[in-house]
């Protein structure tokens, strides 16, 4: 990090001089100095001012960072110019001299030097930053020690020609100091996706290992923004360089798991990500009642969750899910209750005793309660179909063996709301519960949550999934659970989410959005900055940095979600045969179509899939056989002999009365 | 050779305090000074008004002649000087002790902007020695600050031992001070150069500068008009992009040049002095151009290419140029 592309010339030569007025005078905080017109100073640009008087026998050095600019002439009004020219501009261009003019700027203090006493920043000579001046003047000398080096680069900050990698402190990224992070930007650039698939890149190659392991789980939420993680994309020779500076390699994710409930058919992948050519790492994501019925809040709302529901939701968890249950109103028959069609069967012959007995109560429960229950969770497995099976069925996510360095994607965007809000709850409380008991199989989870002002907006009802964004946000780093969140307008999202938020990321804003409070801290020129951003370039907040800092970042080296649409189409809807021999071809290419029609012969759907999804958990080692053993066998065909009868017996020879 | 500047500091130059202090420390019996205004703001002009008639080199009467081509860009370079004076303290009896500050700059244009060639500030103390003690005349020696006798000046301006009388002789001191500075900047300019020097006055104050072809003087006060009779009327009726016929400026203690009016601005419903400069050359034979005419033409074109940017907001905007300005805005910044 001390290489430094300028010449000594360039970085020893002063491009301005501090200058103070009564009027504008300089403070600890700010100052102001000024540089020739052809100076390479911008908004952002990071300065150096060396005083000329010591302090307590030390030179004062200030680190500062360009935040307003100026320029004016010695004009004292425009009417003046427009007299000096006959208002005519065409003159203008004729005159003989230019007016004396200047470029004024006002810096922000990043760091002075020494820092007791604070002073304010006296006259001096101001120098461009080289690479050494970024690293004191954004105190990241103090994570990237020899040894003790918990620098994430998360871009690199030119100006002027300098071009210095910009590290994060893992420790204040990911934890336990601080942690989480958030982007805002304007939708349509793939800044937000592209910038926080940069930096899990980034993090996994420079994840300290003394920290131990982190992995990554993101939540698609819309088109195939995240479908085509582990395929590569291209990346021109100016991102190339920038991964060299930043000492990432140039390359997709290696270890990428994908996961995508199915569509309502119960047999097709609910995912862009369905091509054949890809269907190597993506696995289903179905649940059973037990699983649902822990985060029956998420899809009941207020009105439906009483005190009175909620007590027979709890009784049906406690007492009768996977339970072996009997009441004398059900005739002391056995149930087990196991998935929704067996719920849905207990509660017809609950509702059905009722009704013989002309009763309107069974153990306190009501019957209104009892019938607004059953339609409530019964409805579940309707809306979210796919997702929730009747028959029980689980396949999750590995938890208890997350591998190191791997990207888990949950494509959630072709679903409904409740099960999006389902599965997000689900998903990050068992990530919780895991990291609390440290048996997840890594140290550390990113979850990356897109749209954030859908899930933790600023208004409107408390949500359980608000709710559990906020107690990530709150002491999710304590866990090493952490929050990578995007959104298109921060001000709309709930502030404590994004206020726990250690490092933030601004793409391109909008400046409906920048007239907002929350960016008030803002100069004007910087705000204008934010608006104007080229994509791949972002201002960065950290708890290291005393001031906002402008950063360019790669392209991400996988390959875009448009391109991957386009390249891996989706599979069309098929039908089960051959969604079976897709899904088993994954593990073993032998299977054919012929030999799945065989095997299944008559057999209902339901049981077709209950076999399919059974393989696809176990992924057995002879996956025929084991599919085979997952059929219920046919009776073999009987041939059944033809009846015999007896022969009308024939009229007596002598009948006399035979024809 | 200029004007004074109108806008001086409201307050004296730093190093005014410390002098005045340790003249505070050397004359225990001196008064000290609170006023912050400059003595050329508070010193009236008393130089009469008078017209002189002058020797026509150009034709046989002076009038108006069109300066019919373009105007072109034509100068390298300007050149203007600025003063300020205090009083420092006051003597027993009311001798003014004066803390005088001259500067002079060359600013060199190249590809349109103006930037330093060479320039000059001095600070001096101004007294009248004939009017102090040997001991305080040695005080004001020690005190570091080079002394300047202002009973040096004419007789008739040191006649008087009326505090004011010292004062405005002080003060002239202080001008001829500025113009040798001046004079010193173009003497460098005209040895080292050949490209056309705009000097914000005359160039009659220096024989070497009054010779040479480079220096342009552009005069901007008029309290001296020289034409009288239809000579005058014709000066005072110049229209937009007219010059007077060239006369002959002659003076016994300054060098002769040739001289000229020129109307840089269009006049109509303003002052007859409105955009009206006069224009000092070397005189055919003396360095300057045998065809007087041609050479007034040819300056004009260059001073008419001046007139903008405007000068704004100096009151005098209709007969300064930029140039002439940004001059004095430097010397405001470094004394």
């Amino acid at each position: 990090m001390t290489d430094s592309p300028l010449s000594p010339e360039v970085t020893s030569a002063p491009l301005g001089r501090v200058v103070a007025t009564e009027r504008k005078p300089n403070t600890p905080h700010e100052f102001h100095f000024w540089t020739a017109l052809d100076s390479p100073v911008g908004i952002g640009t990071i300065v150096r001012v060396e005083g000329a008087l010591p302090v307590n026998g030390q030179i004062p050095t200030i680190y500062g960072i360009v935040v307003e600019g100026f320029s004016y002439t010695d004009l004292q009004t425009p009417i003046h110019d427009m007299l000096g020219h006959d208002g005519t501009p065409g003159g203008a261009s004729f005159g003989a001299t230019e007016r004396a003019e200047i470029r004024l700027y006002t810096a922000a203090v990043l760091r002075q030097l020494p820092e007791e006493p604070l002073q304010p920043v006296p006259m001096g000579r101001v120098f461009l930053a080289d690479n050494d001046d970024v690293a004191v003047a954004l105190r990241m000398d103090s994570y990237l020690r020899d040894g003790a080096n918990t620098g994430i680069p998360i871009g690199v900050y030119r100006a002027g020609g300098t071009d210095a990698p910009i590290y994060v402190d893992a420790d204040f990224l990911i934890g336990p100091e601080a942690a989480h992070l958030n982007i805002t930007g304007v939708s349509g650039l793939a800044t937000k996706t592209s910038a926080i698939e940069w930096i899990l890149s980034s993090i996994f190659t420079h994840f300290p290992a003394q920290k131990g392991s982190v992995a990554a789980v993101c939540f698609n939420v819309k088109g195939p923004d995240l479908c085509f993680l582990d395929q590569p994309g291209p990346v021109d020779e100016a991102d190339a360089a920038l991964y060299e500076k930043c000492g990432v390699p140039v390359k997709p994710f290696e270890h990428v798991q994908y996961f995508a409930p199915y569509k309502a058919d119960g047999y097709s992948l609910n995912t862009l990500r369905s091509n054949d050519a890809l269907l190597h790492n993506v696995s289903s994501l179905t649940w059973g009642l037990r699983e649902v019925l822990q985060y029956a809040e998420v899809l009941l709302n207020k009105d439906d969750v009483d005190a009175k529901a909620d007590a027979l939701i709890d009784f049906i968890r406690e007492r009768i899910v996977d339970r072996d249950f009997s009441d004398p109103l059900l005739g002391n028959k056995r149930y087990l209750v196991r998935s929704f069609a067996d719920l849905e069967q207990w509660f017809r012959d609950v509702l059905s005793g009722l009704e013989g007995k002309n009763s309107d109560g069974w153990r306190t429960h009501h019957v209104a309660t009892i019938r607004k229950v059953r339609n409530r969770l019964s409805n579940i497995s309707t809306r979210c179909a796919g997702l929730v099976t009747d028959d029980g069925a689980v396949s999750d996510l590995p938890f208890g063996s997350f591998q190191d360095r791997t990207v888990y994607v949950i494509d959630v965007a072709s679903l409904e709301e409740d099960a999006q809000d389902l599965i997000f709850a689900r998903v990050v409380t068992r990530l919780r519960e895991h990291l609390e008991k440290r048996d997840l199989g890594v140290n550390h989870v990113v979850v990356f949550v897109d749209e954030l002002n859908k899930y933790a907006p600023n208004d409107g009802p408390e949500t359980y999934v608000r709710k559990m964004l906020l107690d990530l946000a709150e002491r999710g780093r304590y866990l090493g659970l952490v929050l990578f969140s995007a959104q298109q307008f921060r001000s709309q999202v709930h502030r404590r989410v994004v206020g726990n938020s250690g490092t933030a990321l601004y793409g391109r804003m909008d400046a409906d959005e920048l007239a907002t409070p929350g960016y008030a801290v803002l100069s004007p020129a910087v705000k204008i900055k934010l608006a104007t951003l080229e994509k791949g370039q972002l201002m960065v907040r950290h708890p290291h940095f005393t001031q906002p800092i402008f950063v360019r970042f790669p392209r991400p080296a996988v390959m875009r979600g448009r391109d991957g649409a386009e390249r891996y189409p989706q599979a069309v809807d098929i039908d089960l045969e051959a969604a079976v021999v897709r899904s088993l071809r994954t593990l073993d290419p032998t299977i054919t179509l012929g030999w799945v029609q065989q095997a299944v012969g008559i057999r209902e759907e339901d049981e077709i899939v209950r076999a399919r999804n059974a393989t696809m958990r176990e992924r057995p080692a002879d996956v025929r056989k084991f599919f085979l053993s997952q059929l219920r066998p046919l009776v073999a065909a009987q041939t059944v002999a033809r009846p015999t009868t007896a022969a009308v017996r024939s009229a007596p020879a002598d009948d006399p009365y035979g024809f | 050779m200029s004007a004074v500047s109108l806008t001086p500091p409201a307050s004296p130059h730093a190093s005014f305090s410390s002098v005045a202090r340790a003249l505070a420390g050397l004359l225990p019996n001196s008064q000290s000074v609170d006023s912050g205004l400059a003595l050329e703001l508070t010193t009236a002009n008393t130089q009469p008004a008078r017209l002189i008639s002058a020797a026509v080199i150009e034709g046989r009467a002076l009038r108006a002649r069109r300066v019919f081509e373009a105007p072109v860009v034509g100068f390298a370079a300007f050149l203007d000087g600025t003063q300020q004076s205090f009083v420092a303290c006051h003597l027993p009896g009311g001798v003014p002790i004066v803390y005088g500050t001259v500067g002079a700059v060359i600013r060199d244009r190249r590809n349109q902007r103006l930037f330093t060639w060479r320039h000059a500030v001095e600070h001096r103390l101004y007294a009248p020695r004939a009017n102090v003690s040997s001991a305080v005349w040695r005080s004001l020696t020690e005190i570091g600050v080079a002394v300047h006798d202002t009973s040096e000046a004419e007789a008739s301006e040191t006649a008087s031992e009326h505090p004011h009388a010292l004062r405005e002789a002080a003060v002239h001191r202080v001008q001829k001070d500025r113009e040798l500075a001046e004079q010193s900047l173009a003497l460098e300019w005209c040895s080292r150069e050949e490209r056309p020097l705009f000097m914000d006055g005359g160039i009659s104050g220096s024989e070497r500068v009054a010779r040479a072809a480079c220096a342009i003087g552009v005069i901007k006060s008029h309290r001296t008009l020289y034409a009288s009779g239809d000579a005058l009327v014709a000066v005072l009726g110049l229209g937009y992009a007219e010059r007077s016929s060239v006369f002959l400026v002659t003076s016994p203690k300054r060098a002769s040049v040739a001289s000229w009016y020129l109307r840089i601005r269009d006049p109509r419903g303003q002052d007859p002095m409105w955009g009206l400069v006069r224009l000092e050359v070397a005189p055919p034979g003396a360095g300057g151009d045998g065809d007087v005419g041609r050479r007034a033409d040819e300056v004009s074109r260059w001073i008419l290419a001046e007139v903008a940017p405007v000068a704004l907001p100096d009151g005098r905007w209709d007969k300064m140029v930029y140039g002439v300005r940004d001059c004095e805005e430097f010397l405001r910044a470094v004394m």
